[in-house]
């Protein structure tokens, strides 16, 4: 299967509005939903640095296909920034480098020459705090999409909408897509940005604490699109709240100190942790 | 292949060219913030190949000369430096504690209210163009200071030894003293905002700690708030200096426009900016055009200078602060 | 007289003098305006705006000052402006961790405040030496370098102050560097950039020593940008140092037109920059 972007066709078709969305062109299906999953990811010892600071020690682990892994610990223990390393997005800022391999699909994303707008199109990410662009809410979506797509205005409607939709959004801003995507309550806004994520096409989400600036509710609703958008998509999520480990995702990867102490199911991290280390810290005892 | 599959690896031509808008972009904006830097230079350059002819003929005398001659072709920077550097002491003597008592005013003693509006007429005040402090100053000030300030000054100073001579002759109302004071007008909202600016990085903990041990709010000021910033403010002020050094129109109204060096501050005098304004498009003869440039550009090394120090401590506070 | 009472008698003067030195302040700048309205408001006749300066001795108006004050301004504005936010971009955007960014931002600090005069000078060198003769052209180079500094620092600082939550996440969706600059980082400092080019212009529109050796003046009106110009403030010196009183209350009429612009500009982007702080 194919995500080159360049060949990406515009949904012909069937798609009527009103159905949901497949995503069309992930189709192969070795594993069924419940069979063993497939690796999407693998860290191969990843190590970084800030300046002289080691901030990850080595890191082996791998990522799941269409599952939700968490990754938790105590502030600074490197979640996020191993989240960060998994679309480059540290790239920005300099003073900072890494070793080891992270294998997307096979292929090395760390390797120098690595396009990282072509990464990074691929590999969606959601972030702490709700990042509207100031444009329409219309425009949110489809700038993402105008970058890789040339649609014509009516195929590109189609994918604003179907966007929309996955991040259960559409029935509020239907009627409002040309306001300004500042308009929106925190927790919409924070649904506009994951509507802007899926709307690419990714195959991979990032989430960075995508809930630790929503309510209650507002944080119900992101974690039911997270549920549903796992069929489609191996989602990683960066959080700090360890009920939202338990409730949204299949897997759980526990760092402390720039270590990954233990990664299991998540079942089993929170019903027997093998480590010490992370049964204090799921029972609260620190962090 | 793996790489066909995620086509992480396969830039299309649409990758190409966003690729190649990329470099260009990024080339535009470097290609321009370079061209501030060439400006300078080239500014420098311009400024000394003009004032050549000037230097080869009166190499350095001419910075000490006082003689302003155009018809015999002889110049001297003297009387025009010295015009720049009088009004603009005179500026400062004024204009800092002005300033510095805004300052104090705006972050100590001023309701919050109304901190906002005043802080902002203060700052209108910079925005009044140079020439327009040039024609109140000639029509409105001028005649003012004449018939009160200026005979005030006389009386109390003019049987004084010595500080008696720096008012002496007639009270024209134009003059040094004139330029200066209203040069101090035109700094104060400058050096009131760099200070104001610099008085709020002094940490609250410092300040109420000190309140807190019984201090008046003149005391923290100078014992807390001035030592704290003191860098930040010598900054101010150096910035009000570098603005007083080149200010042109308003001087030029009121200074009277005589190259010679008076003992008095109430005698006409020139400064740089003035006798360019007045005589450069006048100004007949190769050697007059040169004098001229090489004024110029005598100014513009004393403001670089000055404007450089001050950047520089205003640098050191903020690294200070960002700490 | 206990320490405490002379500890407070010293903080009470103090404190007086601080509120005296605004008050003097405050004081000059009513005081200014007040002038400007007592001597400008009977120069401002409709023939002010109609027609072109006059002789000595007759009537006219300031019709060809303002028309050139106006072209002048809005040109150099046109062409410092995109040069001064691309240089601001590189300064905010592009130069991390560069040797450029330090020195660029240093010397355009001093280009700021740097003397307006020596500008003119500096363009008299570069450009009416060369063509020959003043120009308008050469008084917009002037106007437009001095516009420059301005934009490039506001520019810088209103960059820098997008969250760069913003940035990281057009950057996420795979938007090349330049788009994210252009579509997401330029649309969320547009106020405040905004805010930057009027005070430039408000900074410019009263320039005059940079014109006295570029634009000149023009007794005439001209729209020919390769000749002297007319222009407010040049007009405003030559009038106002004349000893001819039809002249003089002209030159009050200018300065009255040219001062209350740019207070009204500088209002006006004051309020723009507290609206666009208060929505973030």
């Amino acid at each position: 299967m194919t995500i080159d972007v360049s060949t990406v066709q515009t949904p012909t078709h069937s798609a009527t509005p009103s159905t949901p969305v497949t995503v069309p062109k992930i189709t192969i299906n070795t594993t069924s939903e419940r069979g063993v999953p497939e690796v999407k990811i693998a860290i191969k010892d990843l190590r970084f640095y800030y300046k002289n600071f080691e901030a990850l020690k080595g890191i082996n682990l791998d990522i799941y296909d269409r599952r939700v892994t968490a990754f938790i610990g105590p502030s600074g223990c490197g979640k996020s920034t191993l989240l960060r390393i998994l679309n480059r997005i540290y790239d920005l800022y300099p003073g900072q480098h890494v070793t080891g391999e992270v294998l997307v699909d096979g292929h090395n994303i760390l390797a120098p020459g690595q396009d990282l707008n072509l990464l990074r199109a691929r590999i969606g990410m959601v972030f702490q705090k709700p990042t509207p662009f100031p444009m329409s809410i219309y425009d949110n979506i489809a700038f993402g999409i105008r970058l890789y797509e040339k649609l014509p205005a009516q195929d590109l409607d189609i994918r604003v909408e179907q966007a929309l939709r996955r991040a259960a959004l559409w029935d509020e801003v239907k009627d409002k897509l040309k306001q300004s995507g500042l308009s929106l309550s925190g927790g919409q806004q924070q649904r506009l940005c994951i509507a802007r994520a899926v709307a690419v096409k990714p195959s991979v989400l990032l989430m960075d604490e995508p809930c630790s600036a929503l309510d209650p509710l507002s944080t119900q609703r992101v974690e039911e699109l997270i549920a549903e958008l796992k069929s489609e998509y191996c989602i990683v999520i960066v959080t700090h709240n360890m009920q939202q480990a338990a409730r949204s995702s299949d897997y759980t990867a526990f760092m402390y100190l720039g270590s990954l102490v233990e990664f299991d199911e998540t079942e089993s991290i929170f019903t027997h942790p093998r480590e010490r280390q992370t049964e204090d810290y799921i029972t609260g005892r620190f962090g | 292949m793996v790489d066909s599959v995620i086509g992480l690896s396969k830039p299309s031509n649409r990758m190409r060219l966003q690729q190649l808008q990329d470099t260009l972009f990024r080339g535009t904006t470097k290609f321009f913030a370079l061209a501030v830097l060439a400006l300078l230079g080239a500014i420098l350059v311009s400024l000394a190949i003009g004032a050549w002819p000037a230097t080869k003929t009166f190499g350095f005398g001419f910075l000490f000369d006082q003689s302003w001659n155009p018809v015999k072709e002889r110049f001297g920077g003297a009387p025009a430096i010295y015009g720049t550097l009088i009004t603009s002491l005179i500026a400062m003597l004024i204009g800092v504690p002005l300033a510095l008592g805004v300052a104090i005013f705006l972050t100590e003693l001023c309701p919050p209210v109304l901190r906002r509006p005043i802080g902002t007429l203060i700052e209108l005040l910079a925005a009044i163009p140079s020439i327009i402090y040039g024609i109140w100053g000639l029509f409105v000030l001028a005649p003012f200071l004449q018939l009160t300030v200026q005979p005030f000054l006389k009386v109390v100073f003019g049987d004084i030894p010595i500080i008696g001579i720096l008012f002496g002759g007639a009270p024209l109302g134009l003059g040094v003293l004139t330029a200066g004071f209203i040069l101090a007008v035109m700094v104060l909202p400058f050096i009131a905002s760099v200070m104001r600016d610099v008085f709020s990085t002094v940490p609250v903990i410092l300040r109420e700690s000190a309140y807190g041990l019984g201090c008046t709010t003149s005391e923290v000021v100078r014992d807390i708030v001035l030592p704290y910033t003191r860098v930040g403010v010598v900054g101010g002020v150096m910035l009000g200096l570098g603005r007083a050094l080149g200010e042109t129109m308003a001087v030029t109204f009121v200074i009277g426009n005589a190259h010679k060096i008076s003992p008095s501050l109430l005698a006409a005098g020139t400064t740089i900016s003035a006798s360019l304004a007045n005589e450069f498009t006048e100004a007949t003869g190769a050697l007059y055009s040169s004098a001229l440039i090489e004024l110029g550009f005598i100014l513009f090394v004393i403001t670089f200078i000055v404007l450089a120090a001050a950047k520089l401590m205003l640098l050191r506070l903020d690294r200070r602060s960002a700490k | 007289m206990s320490l405490y009472n002379r500890r407070r008698a010293t903080n009470f003067v103090i404190l007086a003098l601080s509120l005296g030195a605004t008050g003097l302040g405050l004081l000059i700048l009513f005081f200014i305006l007040g002038s400007l309205l007592a001597e400008g408001i009977p120069a401002l006749t409709l023939a002010t705006f109609t027609q072109t300066t006059p002789p000595p001795g007759s009537t006219g108006g300031l019709a060809n000052a303002i028309y050139g004050s106006v072209v002048m301004t809005l040109v150099a504005t046109l062409v410092g402006t995109p040069v001064g936010i691309l240089c601001g971009t590189y300064l905010a955007e592009y130069s991390r961790g560069s040797w450029m960014a330090p020195v660029v931002r240093f010397i355009n600090d001093i280009l700021l405040s740097a003397p307006s005069i020596v500008i003119g000078l500096f363009v008299y060198q570069v450009v009416v030496v060369n063509m020959g003769h003043f120009s308008a052209w050469a008084g917009v180079i002037a106007l437009a370098i001095l516009v420059l500094p301005v934009v490039v620092r506001t520019t810088e600082d209103m960059l820098n102050l997008v969250p760069s939550g913003l940035r990281e996440a057009a950057f996420a969706l795979g938007a090349p560097a330049w788009k994210v600059v252009v579509m997401v980082t330029y649309r969320a400092a547009l106020q405040g950039m905004m805010t930057g080019v009027m005070l430039a212009i408000a900074r410019i529109a009263g320039e005059t020593a940079p014109l006295l050796f570029t634009a000149l003046n023009n007794q005439f009106g001209s729209t020919n940008m390769n000749a002297p110009m007319a222009n407010l403030p040049a007009v405003i010196f030559q009038f106002a140092m004349s000893p001819y009183a039809d002249w003089q209350r002209l030159a009050w009429g200018g300065a009255l037109l040219i001062t209350f612009t740019i207070l009204i500009l500088n209002i006006v982007a004051r309020t723009l920059a507290s609206w666009s702080g208060s929505t973030k």
